[in-house]
């Protein structure tokens, strides 16, 4: 056997190694090679994507008139069972003052942090269209195409960051119960809105998700929100994500890129309208 | 399990028949005697929080200190950026309004390669098919498929579009569709958007990558030119990527943000 001959060997018995030992796994059936289920994929959030003007009427009518999206209209807060935020007295006040000013903007405390590009926050990030998931060895990513926000959620018990630590997507652990993944979700800063109507959070803010993978498509998603500066008692909310891009698709999708601070033309107009500088 | 073992040997062998990356291309460590260890794919593993211990990010070639700015060795091979006339005289042009003109001083993605060597740590994840790195500085993303073409058509993304391959043991990233946008320093060094940007990672020791880039743009420059340096794995116990969202710091320092 000359050399090259040999080369063109060594080229195929690497081949068929790679593909006889390369687990194979399908999307959603199989488990990764750390035994979770698969979860790989494109997802978004179904039915409600409205709620990202506000998650307790999940929309109003102009919004639905002018987006023609379809919603269910039902508050995303299944507890308490009224479907509001159990605020204290003076965080619901603030809250209906932001909701009474959002299209009417006299100061910087009425403008959604959205609007001048900050992170989404959790969990927000979920209802703004499409996200990826990656199960890398020891971690949860998951990338979000709007404003290109991402989360790491490490899977391997390691400990929070230090608390004076705070972050616009919060700190994330994670670890697997069966098919559910719980994350704890703290180190949240207090800059983040829910939607665009003003609720809020403190840096106090504690959310315990769970994403349990009922089938190959399909994501049940509930997260229980604690402050203790700012809700009477602790409130959960849910979501559906279903697969977005399936099979082939998937072989050529991707998310681009959303520089969003850097198209920004609204925080110039905003800077006239609240301080008298020039456009 | 038995196929397990197998197929650890199997790639215990291939691995060892495989041709060693060229030891010019890399600075740490005797390549030739360092095999990494193999991802879930089998391909070498570059996961980690790595981060460069250099003053690219304010210039990339040879400089003295200035205020703010450290002194440092070019990582510019020859240290000479071979630009067309009319592009020499704009580049002394931005390095003059550089304070304001700096796209990264108005909290703008800083283009690649410039994202690799901004003094932030960044974190590869490789998964089926794809790598993707997430840097601390601005949250910025890029996801790099390994089995697919470039998009057609010119797009202008701040980012580009990154398609990858295996050469050998060494990642090898096609760069192409950014925007004219960008700059590679804080020294007004820059391109248009005929930028084409190849970049070599090849791991030299556990914790050292070899980082090689091409820079090719017709319409600035007279030929392609490179750059090299290494990236360091941070080697503090649980380390992780914070945040630094630029333009949010910039509202909350002029007062804008409570």
């Amino acid at each position: 056997m000359n050399s090259s001959s040999f080369g063109s060997f060594t080229a195929i018995a690497a081949v068929a190694a790679v593909v006889w030992c390369t687990p194979v796994v399908v999307a959603g059936q199989g488990r990764t090679a750390d035994g979770p289920p698969d979860i790989q994929g494109f997802w978004a959030s179904q039915g409600r994507r409205l709620a990202t003007y506000d998650i307790e009427e999940a929309a109003d009518p102009t919004h639905v008139f002018l987006s023609g999206v379809q919603t269910d209209e039902a508050s995303l807060v299944v507890d308490p069972p009224d479907g509001k935020i159990p605020y204290q007295p003076w965080a619901r006040a603030r809250r209906t003052d932001v909701r009474e000013h959002h299209t009417n903007l006299t100061k910087w405390e009425y403008v959604d942090p959205h609007t001048r590009c900050f992170l989404s926050g959790i969990p927000r990030v979920f209802y703004q269209g499409t996200f990826q998931i990656l199960q890398p060895a020891g971690y949860v990513v998951i990338l979000q195409e709007f404003n290109h926000g991402s989360r790491i959620i490490p899977v391997d018990g390691r400990p929070h960051v230090g608390e004076n630590v705070k972050l616009w997507m919060g700190d994330s652990r994670g670890h697997w119960e069966g098919n559910t993944l719980v994350v704890d979700v703290t180190n949240n800063n207090d800059k983040t809105w829910f939607d665009i109507v003003g609720d809020f959070h403190s840096d106090a803010l504690r959310i315990r998700e769970r994403y349990t993978f009922v089938d190959v498509d399909t994501i049940d998603y509930q997260a229980t929100f604690e402050d203790p500066k700012v809700y009477t008692r602790p409130f959960t909310i849910t979501l559906n994500f279903r697969r977005n891009v399936r099979g082939e698709q998937a072989k050529s999708f991707e998310l681009l890129e959303e520089a969003c601070h850097e198209g920004d033309q609204d925080t110039p107009q905003m800077l006239h309208q609240l301080t008298g500088a020039p456009k | 399990m038995r196929r397990r073992f197998i197929c650890a040997f199997a790639v215990a062998v291939v691995a060892s028949l495989a041709p060693g990356p060229i030891s010019a291309q890399v600075r740490a460590g005797d390549p030739a005697a360092y095999k990494p260890p193999r991802a879930a794919d089998g391909q070498p593993d570059l996961q980690g929080v790595w981060q460069v211990l250099n003053t690219a990010s304010w210039d990339i070639q040879d400089h003295s200190a200035r205020l703010g700015t450290p002194a440092g060795q070019g990582v510019v091979e020859g240290n000479d950026v071979p630009y067309q006339g009319w592009a020499a005289a704009k580049k002394k042009e931005n390095f003059e309004n550089r304070l304001t003109a700096d796209p990264v001083a108005k909290c703008y993605l800083p283009g690649v390669p410039r994202i690799t060597y901004m003094p932030y740590p960044f974190q590869i994840f490789q998964t089926n098919g794809l790598l993707s790195i997430i840097y601390e500085y601005d949250h910025a993303v890029r996801t790099i498929y390994m089995d697919r073409p470039h998009l057609p058509g010119h797009i202008d993304f701040w980012l580009g579009v990154s398609r990858g391959h295996w050469d050998g043991d060494t990642l090898v990233v096609d760069a192409v569709d950014f925007n004219d946008q960008t700059w590679f320093d804080a020294s007004g060094n820059f391109h248009s958007d005929a930028l084409h940007v190849v970049e070599r990672y090849t791991r030299t020791g556990p914790d050292h990558i070899a980082y090689e880039v091409t820079i090719e743009d017709p319409k600035v420059f007279t030929r392609p030119w490179k750059m090299d340096m290494t990236l360091y794995r941070r080697q503090e116990k649980n380390v992780q990527l914070l945040d630094y969202e630029c333009n949010a710091l910039e509202e909350e320092a002029a007062g804008r943000l409570k």
